[in-house]
C-alpha cells in the first residue's frame, strides 16, 4: 500500500471509497475544492499490488484523508481540519489511517503553519475515537450536542501541532542532512522515531482504525454550497 | 450604444442588476417589468430580464427574450454579453464565445466581459484565444500578480514554456523586496516556474533553480521529490540516492521513492547480481521501522526460489500473527508467477497443519495469538481458494465454514462466504449470505454497500435500493435514488443499469448509463470555477494537474463500462426497433401473427401506464418544481423510466456520445475498438470501421474480434448496394487487405472461417470458437442450427469457464434461437455449473 499525496485524478476513487464506507458524502467539486485549495494536505493509500485489468486502470484507493485549513478560524488561530478519513474494511489493521494522518499533519504544519488540527467524530464511533485519542494524541475539546443530522452528538477533538514541530526540529535527522543544499537542513526531520514508539498499541488495535468519521455539517457545505459560493459571482456586463 | 433611459428608470435598471447579482430574482423581475412598462423595447432591460428568467429555470423564455433584446439593440454590449451568458448556461461554449466577442468589440475595455471570455476559452482549451485575453487582462491591471500568473498559465498550457517562464520572471523582477517567508502564493509561484523549466526539458537549469529556492519553499515534500527526480535524470546518482533516502525517512510507504533509490544505486531487479544488494537494502529499511510494510513486501516481487520462500514465510507469518485481514489481497498479485503461487500455497497449508506451533517463527507465543494465527490462516486459505488464479471453491467453502462455525457473527467471514457463492454463479445464495453479513453489523456502510451490489448482481434492483436507503439522505428530491445521483454514486448507477440490462429493461438500463455520462459532464463543468479560483488561491501546480486530468477525464473505467453497455444497447435498438416498444420479449422471435398480437397487448398496457403517469405528473406539475423534504428545489425528472431514451430515432447517433470519447481517450481498450467497428459498419462508414479493426489488430492480432470483424468488413464490401465514393473505395483497397479483395464471395469467406474453426478446435479456445460460429451465422443465417449444435459442444471443452458459457448463452439469444435450444444449452451448462443462477430454468 503506497501512501502519497492526493492527486486530482484520484478523486473518482476517493469519492468511491468515501461513499462505500461512510454516510457523509460529497460531490466531486467539493473534493476538487480541497485539492485546489490545500493540495499538500490530502493523502491517499493506494493498493499498488493489484494486477491491472485494463490499460486504463485508475489507482485503487483503499484509504484517504481529506483535509483542509480552516478558512476563517473563529479563534483567529491558523489550524487544520480533517474533513473526512476512511479506510476500506478490507484494509484495516495495516495502520493506514495513522500513516495518512501523520503525513497530512506534517504538511499542515510545514506548509500552512497550522497550530493545531481539529476534527469531529461520532460519540458512538469507538474505533475512530481510539485512533484519534490513543494512537494519534488528539484530545476531546468538547462535546457538540446533536451535531449530526441523525441527532448524534459529536466529540470535537483537537491536537496541538507544537509537539510535532519540536519533534521535527529536534529529530533533525541525518537522513536529510545536506539535501537542502546548504549544510544543516531545514525545519524538517524524520518521524522515524515517533513511528517507532507511538504505535505499540498494535496488539490492541483489533478495533481497527477504519471508518473513522467525518463531520456531517460539512456535508451541507459540500452539497449546498460547494465551491460556487467561493468564486466570484458571474456578474453581468459592466451594465451598472 | 445602449438605449438611454431617463434617470428614474436608469436607477431602476441598476437595481435590476443588483438584484440579479444577489439572486433576488423576484425583485429583479419586478423592477425590470416596471422599466419595460414605460420602455417596452429597452434592450438592456430585456436582456437582464432574460438572464433572471434563465436563472429561474425558464430557459426557453429567456432565450426568446434575449434574442428580442438583441434585435432591439444590436449595438449594446449588455445584450451581447447576456446572449453569451445564455449560451454558456446551456454549455454551448462556441456560441457563447462568439457573443462575448461581439460584446467586446462594442466595449473593448470591459473587464467583466473579457474575464468571462477568457475563462470560457480556457474551458474549451482555445489557448491561442486565452493568451490574447489574458494579455489584455494583464495590460489593464499589471499590478496584480495573478494576472501575470494567468498569462503564464495560458502560455504554459499552449506549450510555450519559454514565454511562460519569461512572464513569471518579468513579474519577479518587479518585486522591490523579497516576499515574506510565509507568502504561500510566492512559494507556489516559484515552484510553478521550476516545473515549467523542467517541462521545457532543461533539467540542469531546473535543478539549479530548485537549489536556490528549496530552502525557503513551503512545500517540503514537493521540492525534495523534484530534487531527487532531477538528480536522477542528470545521472548524479550519489546525490539522488541521498535525497531518496531523505524522502523515505519522511514517508517509507511510497514505492516511487524506493524505485528511485534502486536506480540511483544502480540496482536492477532483473539482474541476478543486484538481488543480494537489493535484499540487503530492503532489510535495512525494514529493520529501521517495525511498522513498515513496503520494505517487507517489495522483496517478494523480485526474490525467487528459496530466497523467496524464506521471505514469504517471514512476511506471511508476521501478517497472519497480527491478524491483518488484507494479507491475501496484499500478496495475490504474486500469483501471476506460478512458482510463487505454489510456494505460498505450500507455506500456508503448512501453517494450517502446524497450528500447535502457533505461528511464531520461533515457535513461542501464548494461546491467544495462537488462536488468532489459526483463524488468520484459515481466512487466508478461504480467500486463496476463491481467487481466480488458485480457485477451488469446494475447499474455499470448507475453510470458511470452519471459521463461521467458530465465529458465526463475523461479518468478514460471511462476506467471503457470499463471495464464494458468487463465484459458484449462485447469485441468489450470494445475495442472501451477504445480507446476513450486513445484518450482523447494521452500522457499517461498507458491508451495506457490498450487500446492495450483490443484490444488483442478482437482478434485485428494488431490494438493492432499499438496502442503499439505509445510508442515503432520503429526504432528497427523488428519494434514495435521487441522493445517489446527487452524490455521484457511479458504482451503483453502473450496477443498477447492468442489472436492468440483464433483465432486458433497456429503457432503465440506458437511463442509468446516461446518468453516468451526465455525471462526467458535470465533472468536466466542475473545473470551470477553478480557472479563476486557483489564480486567487495561488496553488498553480495543483491546478495544472487538474487541467491535465480533465483532458482525459473519460478514460476512467466508470465511463468505459457505461459506454460499452450503452453502445451495445443502442445497437440492439438499431437492429431491432421493436425493442423500443418496451417489450421484454424478443418480438422478432415470434411468428408475424403472434408478433402483432403481442405488440397490441404491449401498446394497451403502455397506454394504461402512460395515463397513470400523466395523472401523476399533472399532480406534480401543480407544484411546478420538485421540492424535497430538505427544502432543496430541483427540476423534476420527466423521463424516470428512460422511455424517451428508447424512442430515439437515431440510436447509433446517440451512441456516439459514448463511442467518441471511448475511441479517443481509451484507444487501447480492445472491446471499445470492437464496438466501434460494429457501430461504424452499421452507420455505413467502412473507413472508420476499418480504423477500429486495425487498431484492434495492433493491440492483439489474435483477439477473436479481429477475425470476425475482418471477415464481416469484407462481406460488407462484397455486398454493397451502392458503390462507395471513389476516394473511399480507393482508400479501402489500399489499406484493407486481409482477407484479400479476391475473397469476393461468401463461400470464400466461409472457407476462411472454416479454417479458423479448425485451428481453434484443436487449440480449444472457447472465445475463438464462439466468435467463429457467430461469424458463420452472420455470413449465412441458414447455418443457425449447425452453429447451435457446435456451440453446445463447446460446453464439453475442459477450458470453458462459467463466464464463457454464459457468453455462449447470450450468443444464442443474439441468434434468436428457439426456447428449446436455449433450454437445452442451459440444461447442459447446469450439469457442469450446478448452482449457477444464469443457467437455471426460466
Amino acid at each position: 500500500m503506497d501512501i502519497r499525496v492526493l492527486r486530482p485524478e484520484d478523486i473518482p476513487h476517493v469519492q468511491l471509497a468515501n461513499i462505500t464506507n461512510l454516510p457523509e458524502n460529497y460531490f466531486c467539486k467539493y473534493y476538487l475544492y480541497h485539492a485546489m485549495s490545500w493540495p499538500q494536505l490530502s493523502y491517499v493509500a493506494v493498493d499498488v499490488s493489484r494486477p491491472p485489468k485494463t490499460p486504463y486502470d485508475p489507482p485503487k484507493i483503499v484509504g484517504y484523508v481529506l483535509a483542509k485549513m480552516e478558512e476563517e478560524p473563529t479563534d483567529g488561530v491558523a489550524h487544520g481540519h480533517i474533513t473526512s478519513l476512511s479506510v476500506m474494511r478490507t484494509h484495516r489493521r495495516l495502520g493506514l489511517a495513522e500513516k495518512l494522518m501523520r503525513q497530512s499533519q506534517r504538511a499542515m504544519l510545514q506548509t500552512f503553519s497550522a497550530h493545531y488540527v481539529s476534527l469531529h467524530v461520532r460519540v458512538s464511533n469507538t474505533a475512530a475515537l481510539h485512533l484519534y485519542r490513543d494512537t494519534l494524541g488528539f484530545t476531546v475539546d468538547k462535546i457538540e450536542a446533536s451535531y449530526y443530522a441523525d441527532n448524534e452528538d459529536a466529540y470535537s477533538m483537537r491536537m496541538e501541532l507544537s509537539n510535532l514541530k519540536d519533534e521535527l526540529r529536534e529529530l533533525e535527522n541525518a537522513a536529510e542532512d545536506g539535501v537542502w543544499g546548504a549544510a544543516g537542513g531545514g525545519v524538517v526531520g524524520s518521524e522515524g522515531k515517533d513511528e517507532g514508539d507511538a504505535v505499540g498499541s498494535e496488539g490492541q488495535k483489533a478495533a481497527d482504525e477504519g471508518g473513522a468519521g467525518a463531520d456531517l455539517r460539512k456535508v451541507k457545505v459540500g452539497r449546498g454550497l460547494g465551491v460556487g459560493e467561493l468564486v466570484e459571482r458571474s456578474e453581468v456586463a459592466g451594465a451598472a | 450604444m445602449p438605449q438611454p433611459l431617463p434617470s428614474k428608470e436608469s436607477s431602476l435598471f441598476r437595481q435590476v442588476v443588483k438584484f440579479y447579482e444577489s439572486k433576488q430574482y423576484k425583485k429583479g423581475l419586478k423592477s425590470a417589468d416596471q422599466i419595460l412598462k414605460k420602455h417596452p423595447n429597452h434592450g438592456d432591460t430585456q436582456a437582464m430580464k432574460a438572464l433572471i428568467l434563465n436563472s429561474q429555470g425558464h430557459g426557453e423564455e429567456a432565450f426568446a427574450l434575449g434574442k428580442l433584446a438583441l434585435k432591439n439593440d444590436m449595438k449594446s454590449h449588455v445584450c451581447w454579453h447576456v446572449y453569451g451568458l445564455l449560451w454558456r448556461s446551456v454549455k454551448n461554449y462556441e456560441e457563447a464565445v462568439k457573443a462575448y466577442k461581439f460584446a467586446l468589440r462594442i466595449e473593448p475595455e470591459s473587464q467583466n466581459i473579457l474575464r468571462d471570455l477568457a475563462l470560457l476559452q480556457c474551458q474549451i482549451r482555445d489557448f491561442e484565444g486565452y493568451i490574447e485575453s489574458r494579455q489584455k487582462i494583464l495590460n489593464a491591471r499589471p499590478q496584480l500578480r495573478q494576472n501575470w500568473t494567468g498569462l503564464a498559465i495560458a502560455y504554459h498550457l499552449a506549450g510555450n514554456y519559454k514565454q511562460a517562464e519569461h512572464i513569471l520572471v518579468t513579474y519577479e523582477e518587479t518585486l522591490k523586496q523579497a516576499p515574506s517567508k510565509t507568502d504561500l502564493e510566492h512559494s507556489e509561484a516559484v515552484l510553478y516556474k521550476n516545473t515549467i523549466i523542467a517541462e521545457s526539458g532543461d533539467t540542469e537549469r531546473a535543478l539549479n533553480h530548485l537549489q536556490e529556492i528549496m530552502k525557503a519553499n513551503l512545500d517540503k515534500t514537493a521540492v525534495l521529490e523534484l530534487k531527487a527526480k532531477y538528480l536522477l535524470q542528470l545521472d548524479r546518482k550519489e546525490e539522488a540516492a541521498k535525497t531518496y533516502r531523505a524522502l523515505l525517512a519522511r514517508n517509507s510507504e511510497y514505492r516511487v521513492y524506493y524505485n528511485g533509490l534502486e536506480k540511483a544505486l544502480d540496482l536492477d531487479r532483473s539482474n541476478d547480481e543486484s538481488i543480494p544488494k537489493l535484499q540487503a537494502l530492503y532489510e535495512e529499511f525494514a529493520s529501521k521501522n517495525e511498522r513498515n510494510d513496503a520494505a517487507r513486501r517489495i522483496p517478494l516481487d523480485f526474490l525467487k526460489g528459496d530466497a523467496f520462500k524464506t521471505a514469504a514465510d517471514q512476511y506471511l507469518r508476521r501478517k497472519l500473527n497480527k491478524g491483518v485481514p488484507s494479507t491475501f489481497p496484499n500478496i495475490k498479485a504474486l500469483y501471476a508467477d506460478a512458482e510463487k503461487k505454489a510456494i505460498i500455497e505450500d507455506l500456508v497449508l503448512g501453517y494450517a497443519s502446524e497450528k500447535s506451533l502457533n505461528g511464531s517463527a520461533e515457535g513461542k507465543a501464548h494461546e491467544e495469538t495462537s488462536s488468532q494465527f489459526e483463524d488468520s490462516v484459515l481466512y487466508f486459505l478461504a480467500q486463496h481458494y476463491t481467487y481466480v488464479r488458485s480457485r477451488n471453491l469446494e475447499k474455499a467453502m470448507e475453510y470458511i465454514e470452519r471459521l463461521i462455525e467458530k465465529n458465526p457473527k463475523s461479518v468478514d467471514y460471511n462476506q467471503i462466504k457470499a463471495r464464494i457463492w458468487k463465484h459458484y454463479g449462485d447469485t441468489q445464495k450470494a445475495a442472501d449470505t451477504i445480507n446476513h453479513a450486513r445484518e450482523l453489523d447494521l452500522k457499517d456502510r461498507y458491508i451495506n454497500t457490498k450487500c446492495a451490489k450483490y443484490q444488483l448482481r442478482n437482478n434485485e434492483n428494488e431490494k438493492a435500493l432499499d438496502t442503499m436507503s439505509k445510508f442515503t439522505r432520503n429526504e432528497t428530491v427523488g428519494g434514495p435514488l435521487g441522493d445517489l445521483h446527487d452524490m455521484q454514486c457511479m458504482w451503483y448507477l453502473l450496477e443498477d443499469g447492468e442489472a436492468y440490462m440483464r433483465q432486458n429493461n433497456i429503457g432503465l438500463a440506458l437511463k442509468r448509463f446516461t446518468a453516468v455520462a451526465d455525471i462526467f459532464e458535470v465533472w468536466q463543468e466542475d473545473q470551470f470555477d477553478f480557472h479563476s479560483f486557483s489564480l486567487r488561491k495561488g496553488q498553480i501546480r495543483a491546478y495544472i494537474d487538474m487541467i491535465r486530468w480533465q483532458d482525459h477525464l473519460r478514460d476512467h473505467p466508470f465511463f468505459t463500462r457505461a459506454a460499452l453497455s450503452a453502445i451495445k444497447l443502442y445497437m440492439r435498438l438499431y437492429d431491432n426497433p421493436d425493442l423500443a416498444k418496451g417489450s421484454s420479449v424478443d418480438l422478432a422471435n415470434l411468428e408475424p401473427a403472434e408478433r402483432k398480437k403481442a405488440l397490441k397487448k404491449i401498446q394497451k398496457e403502455q397506454e394504461k401506464v402512460k395515463k397513470a403517469e400523466a395523472d401523476r405528473k399533472a399532480a406534480a406539475a401543480a407544484k411546478a418544481t420538485a421540492k424535497g423534504d430538505d427544502g432543496e428545489v430541483k427540476k423534476e425528472d420527466t423521463d424516470p423510466k428512460g422511455e424517451k431514451l428508447l424512442e430515439t430515432k437515431e440510436p447509433l447517433e446517440v451512441a456516439m456520445r459514448f463511442l467518441t470519447p471511448l475511441l479517443e481517450l481509451s484507444p487501447r481498450h480492445i472491446e471499445g475498438q470492437d464496438l466501434g467497428f460494429q457501430v461504424h459498419l452499421r452507420r455505413g462508414k467502412p473507413l472508420l470501421a476499418l480504423k477500429c479493426l486495425q487498431a484492434a489488430k495492433q493491440l492483439d492480432p489474435t483477439h477473436p474480434s479481429v477475425h470476425e470483424n475482418a471477415i464481416l468488413l469484407r462481406h460488407h464490401l462484397n455486398n454493397l448496394k451502392e458503390p462507395l465514393p471513389t476516394p473511399v473505395a480507393e482508400s479501402l483497397k489500399e489499406s484493407f487487405t486481409e482477407p484479400p479483395s479476391s475473397a469476393s464471395s461468401t463461400s470464400a469467406l466461409q472457407t476462411l472461417n472454416d479454417d479458423f474453426i479448425k485451428t481453434h478446435a484443436s487449440s480449444g479456445s472457447v472465445a475463438h470458437l464462439q466468435t467463429a460460429y457467430d461469424t458463420r451465422y452472420r455470413l449465412d443465417a441458414a447455418t443457425k442450427s449447425q452453429n447451435e449444435d457446435d456451440l453446445l459442444k463447446t460446453l464439453d471443452l475442459d477450458a470453458i469457464s462459467l463466464k464463457e458459457a454464459a457468453d455462449g448463452l447470450e450468443l444464442l439469444k443474439g441468434w434468436k434461437s428457439d426456447a428449446k435450444v436455449l433450454d437445452k444449452y442451459r440444461e447442459k451448462a447446469a450439469a457442469k455449473w450446478e448452482v449457477a443462477t444464469v443457467f437455471a430454468k426460466e
